[in-house]
C-alpha cells in the first residue's frame, strides 16, 4: 500500500490558529512602506491601518498548521471588509481548510479565515485557494 | 480621495495607479516559491512577490476612490493568473464599473479589477464592489 501524500492526508475541517497580531504603530508603517501605501499619513491620522494589512500572515499560519507544505501559490482570493482594523490594536485570526481538489495535475486547498478584534467583532472575512505544493 | 463631480456610468475607469513591485526575499521564510530556484523550477521567471502583495496594490487602488467605505462595504474575489510579478516589474491597478446598483440609500459600484505588468500582461484579474457615497 502506498503512503498517503501530505496533500491527501489533509483533513477538511482542521483549523488554523488563532494568530494574535499587535497592530502597533511601527508594524503597520513598516508594512506601508513596503508596499509603498501612498495614503499612509491620511490613514494614521484616521487611526486605521491599510486595508488588507493582517492577508499575509493567512499564509503564515498555513506553514505553521501543514509542516509538509513547501510551497504555497495564490490562485484566488475573496474579502469582504467589515470594520477598519485601528493602529495600537491587536486582532486574532482563525483559519479552517474547507475544500480541497485537483485540477490540471495541481493539488489545491480552499480555506477560510476571519479576522476578528479584541471584542470579538468580525473585521474581514477570508476564502483564499492556493496551490499546494509538498 | 476622489469626489463625484458627475454621474458615475457603466464603463467608467476609476483613477489607475502603478507601483514598482517589491518584496524582500527572506531567506528563512519556508515558501519556496518566493526564492529564484524553485520558482524557475515551476516556470516563472524569478522569486514570485507575494499574492497579498500583489493584492495590497489593488485595494490602495480601491480605498483611494472609495475612502473610508472601503473598510466597512468593500468586497474583492480575485484570481492569480499568468507568470505572476517579480522584483522591479512595474505594475497597474485597474478598475471599472460594471455594474451600479441602490443599496442601503446608497449606490454599490460593481467594478471589474486588474493588476498588469509592463508588458500589458494581466496578473490579477477579478471584481470588487462597495458603496458610492
Amino acid at each position: 500500500m502506498t503512503q498517503k501524500s501530505s496533500w491527501e492526508a489533509l483533513p477538511i475541517g482542521l483549523e488554523m490558529g488563532p494568530l494574535e497580531i499587535v497592530l502597533d504603530s511601527n508594524t503597520v508603517k513598516k508594512r506601508a512602506e513596503l508596499v509603498h501605501w501612498e495614503t499612509q499619513e491620511q490613514l494614521e491620522k484616521l487611526g486605521f491601518t491599510p486595508p488588507g494589512i493582517t492577508i499575509r500572515y493567512h499564509a503564515q499560519m498555513k506553514f505553521a498548521a501543514l509542516p509538509d507544505l513547501r510551497a504555497s501559490i495564490w490562485a484566488k482570493s475573496e474579502h469582504e471588509f467589515l470594520k477598519p482594523m485601528k493602529v495600537g490594536t491587536k486582532v486574532y485570526i482563525r483559519g479552517k481548510i474547507i475544500e480541497k481538489y485537483v485540477k490540471r495535475d495541481r493539488n489545491y486547498v480552499v480555506a477560510d479565515y476571519e479576522t476578528v478584534d479584541e471584542e470579538g467583532e468580525v473585521l474581514m472575512r477570508s476564502r483564499e485557494t492556493t496551490v499546494y505544493v509538498e | 480621495m476622489e469626489k463625484i463631480t458627475r454621474s458615475l456610468k457603466v464603463g467608467d475607469e476609476i483613477p489607475i495607479l502603478t507601483k514598482t513591485a517589491y518584496m524582500p526575499i527572506d531567506p528563512n521564510g519556508r515558501n519556496v516559491i518566493h526564492t529564484d530556484d524553485y520558482a524557475r523550477d515551476f516556470g516563472m521567471r524569478g522569486a514570485l512577490i507575494g499574492g497579498s502583495t500583489l493584492l495590497s496594490y489593488v485595494l490602495e487602488m480601491l480605498y483611494n476612490y472609495f475612502g473610508q467605505n472601503w473598510f466597512y462595504h468593500g468586497k474583492i474575489n480575485v484570481s492569480f493568473i499568468g507568470g505572476g510579478a517579480i522584483n522591479g516589474d512595474i505594475v497597474t491597478a485597474h478598475g471599472v464599473i460594471k455594474a451600479i446598483e441602490k443599496e442601503a440609500g446608497s449606490n454599490r459600484l460593481t467594478l471589474d479589477v486588474y493588476l498588469e505588468n509592463q508588458m500589458q500582461e494581466k496578473i490579477v484579474v477579478g471584481e470588487a464592489s462597495c458603496l458610492k457615497s
